[in-house]
């Protein structure tokens, strides 16, 4: 039977890759057969008018179509004497604004990397990614707490779920669950926010549920504290005294009481794994806890974690991504400099095309 | 243990009662320092029609006395001691790896952790550890519960939780094993042992879970906290039982359990002993390898740690097709210097196989059989490197520094470049022809890395000296040193890569009969002569990105042994990598062989 979800995957990544190039390259750009009253000229380069003024930069549906032709008048004026055929002008006016083609050229390479290693990914080739110790520790944490008979503390940050980092840790908390359910150790999340709460016993119930142990999942181990911060930090702090627990985890967006949690938990001689994007907290994470996942590697657990191919494809990808981008601002550094040291007017006509075509 | 003055001890009488043969060794006090003398050695006789391990002791004895000139055995057939001017022994002792060793089944409640522990115990004391039950261990309980009926240990040995720590899983452990129902191997009457050495908490519970058909001992629990392993208990723990139900109930060990002046030991406990006391007395780091035709044991002793690993499938004759399928026959002809016919290999190793005590015949077979045995040792040592490691669970302490270099714990002790004394024993090591093929075997197995002895024992002598350390560590230590081991000679090799024919170090060598200079290029092998006995200053000074033991590209200065090979250096680089290509890499091992003498008198091209 075909897998549904990887059937999808293996069919929605042309199509996907099509939309994506054409909202790039279209943007507000609106095609001819819509109805969108919105005007086609751009707003900044129309001056408000004397006759109307408080009146909104937005015209009516009547009095744009009645425009178009005038606007439209001029512009195959100056494509025609910039040499730009009639068809690329049609194109240009009522599909795809051909000033955005370097953002496409930037969308089809970022978006081809992914595409590219997820095929490679898939083809069994393997998609080689370096061990994060952070995750690799999750087993040796729960284990620890297995055998000392204890608890394993899994914080969340102190943001809902719209936050980003929160769902990333979801992802971690899925994989310290199911360990913990192999393991027969107790995992204790104390929220401090409601949304945050429901998803997390979701995210734990099914862990427990893959694992085999549905009969061993307690819902009253996840429970919401309070949205103040410090009174959910005084209250992790007073269960982390009381009940030590041997392993404690955080994960998520941390604001300033990153220390107080790690430096607790370091007191009770627990295991500390943390993981966040808050370049702020990251230092005191790193010098209170045993491991630490430092911004891009929290957001790669899933993929980490998963070990499928998809996932890593598309992680690989945007490194790649990543890569290109640091290449071209070293470059774009190096020529900006060399263009103002030496004066060369060569050098500076390319970063001016840079800066005002493709940048834009 | 009578007690006698070390000082008043002449004459000391050892046994080893092997599966096939039992050999005896004799240690004489010849001016002031003690010397193997002379050995014997008579077919086991444990099993049927004989079934008496003492009637073997008895022959290999009779064979010394008789080479010694010194009367052993009197006229009842028991050993004569203490020693007069003309017969007897001051000390007998022995060890027993008859009838398959000492089997034990271990248990935990985290494979990687307290499981791990007790399997550390179990293999220390000399056992082969049969399986490992552990609550993470992937197996649903009926499942354990079936492997426990199957197997027959003849102990079983539990840990789990520190102190104070967790106890429903230890006694969850307990009652899987408790209605199993695990058979011994020996006797129908005989109860079997099970040592406990978990939480102390747990204990009183888990003595509640079993009846009177086991003989439950407790001991110390091996790990009190995470932090700290406490193997001695459980591994004393493991030799009396050893003695007191295993030993007891084997054909004729009663007997010679009698005859002892110290414990029984199992023979691989007793070559990790004497490993432990050498590394230890000498402080360096040591390893040993003994390659058998079904198993092959590696010791190794790092900054004070002992581990032992037993690769049960890696062998060079009954587990020979395991190492063929395991390494694969391309990573196996890597190793030899011209075309062999695969079809007619698989065939030698069949044969071999099924006729477990034929020796190579030609020198293709040699050759191919040397080829074998360094794909079994590289193996084996793989897996040792995986099980000696610092322990998990453990608090880490970090700085700001540790950022970007944070490793997970359980990182293996074994580094290579650390490591002082490799030291080969079993069959095609040290039977080999040429000393100077153990020595490139043991290179190209365990690429030692720095300034390494390599040495060989000569007639298989550690077991004898393992229990003798026991008794007289003075007397063993001396044997060792100057009779059990053959000094091959040293290996000094760069760790780091590069390309081949390039600049990898220059060298200086100083000695009273060897004095040279000059440049090693990457992908070079040079052999000096330099004699057992005679030393040398060598003087390195590494490429950039090459490293001897003093970082990257920095200058070494070292006093190095001679040996029956020499003093080797080896520009290969670390990790070694052969050629891809075959025609590529029959060349390169052509060259090395060539380089070592390993083949002398080859016309073959």
């Amino acid at each position: 039977m075909h897998n549904p979800i990887r059937w999808m995957g293996r069919w929605s990544v042309a199509p996907a890759l099509v939309l994506l190039a054409a909202l790039a390259i279209g943007g507000p750009c609106q095609p001819a057969w819509s109805q969108d009253p919105q005007p086609t000229a751009e707003p900044t380069t129309q001056e408000p008018t004397a006759e109307a003024p408080g009146e909104p930069a937005q015209a009516s549906a009547p009095e744009e179509a009645a425009a178009l032709p005038e606007e439209a008048g001029t512009e195959a004026t100056a494509d025609a004497a910039s040499g730009r055929s009639e068809s690329m002008q049609w194109v240009d006016e009522h599909i795809f604004d051909l000033d955005r083609g370097w953002l496409l050229l930037v969308v089809l390479i970022f978006c081809g990397s992914v595409v590219f290693w997820i095929a490679h990914a898939r083809s069994g080739r393997p998609v080689k990614v370096r061990k994060i110790a952070g995750l690799e520790a999750v087993d040796e944490a729960v284990g620890r707490a297995t055998e000392m008979g204890r608890s394993v503390l899994y914080i969340p940050g102190i943001q809902d779920i719209n936050e980003i980092q929160t769902i990333a840790s979801m992802t971690v908390l899925a994989r310290v669950s199911r360990t913990a359910a192999e393991y027969d150790a107790k995992v204790e999340v104390p929220t401090s926010r409601s949304l945050v709460m429901t998803t997390a016993r979701e995210t734990v119930q099914a862990a427990y549920l893959s694992a085999g142990r549905p009969d061993a999942y307690n819902q009253d181990l996840i429970y919401y504290v309070t949205d103040e911060q410090f009174g959910y930090v005084a209250y992790l702090q007073g269960l982390m005294v009381r009940e030590k627990p041997a392993a404690c985890f955080y994960m998520g967006a941390f604001y300033a009481e990153s220390l107080i949690l790690a430096e607790t938990g370091n007191s009770i001689g627990a295991i500390q794994v943390a993981g966040t994007a808050m370049p702020a907290q990251l230092p005191f994470f790193v010098a209170a806890c045993d491991y630490t996942l430092i911004g891009e590697e929290f957001f790669a657990a899933s993929a980490y974690l998963s070990g499928s191919p998809e996932e890593l494809g598309s992680l690989k990808g945007q490194d790649m991504g990543k890569m290109i981008v640091g290449g071209l601002l070293i470059l774009g550094v190096i020529l900006t400099t060399l263009a103002s040291a030496t004066g060369s007017e060569v050098l500076q006509h390319f970063v001016d095309f840079l800066t005002q075509n493709v940048l834009t | 243990m009578k007690n006698l003055d070390p000082d008043k001890i002449k004459v000391i009488l050892a046994t080893d009662c092997g599966s096939t043969t039992t050999k005896a060794i004799l240690i004489q006090k010849v001016g002031d320092s003690y010397r193997q003398t002379h050995r014997g050695e008579a077919p086991t006789t444990v099993e049927e029609p004989f079934a008496d391990v003492t009637m073997g002791v008895i022959n290999a004895v009779t064979e010394v006395g008789e080479l010694a000139g010194r009367r052993f055995v009197d006229d009842d057939g028991k050993l004569i001691h203490p020693a007069t001017e003309t017969e007897g022994c001051d000390i007998y002792i022995s060890t027993s790896s008859a009838g398959g060793g000492l089997q034990m089944m271990v248990a935990g409640v985290i494979k990687e952790m307290t499981a791990a522990s007790a399997k550390r115990a179990a293999l220390g004391a000399g056992a082969i550890v049969m399986d490992t039950i552990a609550s993470n261990d992937k197996r649903k309980p009926h499942d354990q519960i079936q492997r426990i009926r199957e197997l027959r240990p003849d102990m079983i040995l539990i840990s789990g939780g520190v102190d104070g720590g967790n106890t429903t899983q230890v006694v969850q452990i307990a009652e899987l094993i408790a209605p199993a129902k695990p058979r011994p191997r020996f006797g129908g009457k005989y109860r079997l042992p099970i040592i406990f050495a978990g939480n102390k908490d747990a204990a009183p519970l888990v003595e509640k879970t079993f009846d009177e058909d086991v003989e439950l001992s407790i001991v110390e629990n091996l790990r009190p906290v995470l932090e700290y392993e406490n193997l001695s208990p459980a591994r004393d723990a493991i030799h009396d039982v050893f003695l007191e139900h295993v030993m007891a109930h084997a054909p004729g060990y009663d007997k010679l359990m009698t005859w002892t002046d110290a414990p029984i030991m199992p023979t691989p406990g007793a070559v990790g002993n004497i490993l432990q006391t050498i590394a230890n007395t000498q402080g360096i780091n040591a390893v040993g390898v003994d390659i058998g035709g079904a198993t092959t044991d590696v010791f190794s002793v790092f900054d004070k740690t002992f581990n032992r690993t037993v690769s049960a499938n890696l062998g060079m004759s009954y587990s020979i097709s395991n190492v063929c399928a395991e390494a694969t026959m391309p990573k196996i002809l890597r190793w030899v210097h011209f075309d062999m016919d695969e079809r007619e290999l698989r065939n030698r190793v069949k044969n071999k196989m099924i006729r477990p005590t034929t020796i190579p015949q030609t020198r293709e077979a040699l050759i191919f059989e040397q080829a074998v045995a360094r794909e079994a040792l590289r193996l084996a040592y793989q897996q040792h490197k995986e099980f000696a490691t610092t322990l998990k669970g453990v608090q880490q302490q970090r700085t700001v520094g540790d950022t970007f270099s944070q490793q997970v714990g359980g990182q293996t002790i074994v580094d290579n470049m650390k490591l002082d004394l490799l030291v080969a024993s079993g069959g095609v090591l040290s039977h080999a022809p040429r000393m100077n093929q153990t020595a490139m075997l043991l290179i190209d197995a365990f690429e030692p890395e720095g300034f390494t002895t390599l040495a060989k024992d000569s007639i298989f002598m550690m077991p004898h000296l393992g229990v003798l350390a026991e008794v007289h560590p003075k007397a063993a230590t001396e044997v060792f040193e100057k009779d059990c081991l053959i000094y091959l000679g040293t290996c000094v090799a760069a760790k780091g890569t590069g390309k081949e024919g390039r600049p990898c170090f220059s060298y200086e060598i100083k000695g009273s009969s060897l004095n040279e200079r000059g440049e090693m290029m990457y992908g070079d092998l040079k052999l000096f002569p330099l004699a057992q006995g005679e030393t040398a200053m060598v003087i390195i000074d590494p490429a950039k990105g090459f490293d001897f033991g003093n970082g990257p590209g920095k200058r070494i200065e070292r006093q190095v042994k001679g040996g029956t090979v020499g003093l080797v250096l080896d520009a290969r680089g670390r990790p070694l990598a052969l050629p891809e290509d075959r025609a590529t890499g029959q060349a390169t091992m052509k060259r090395w062989v060539e380089a070592m003498n390993m083949y002398p008198g080859e016309s073959r091209k």
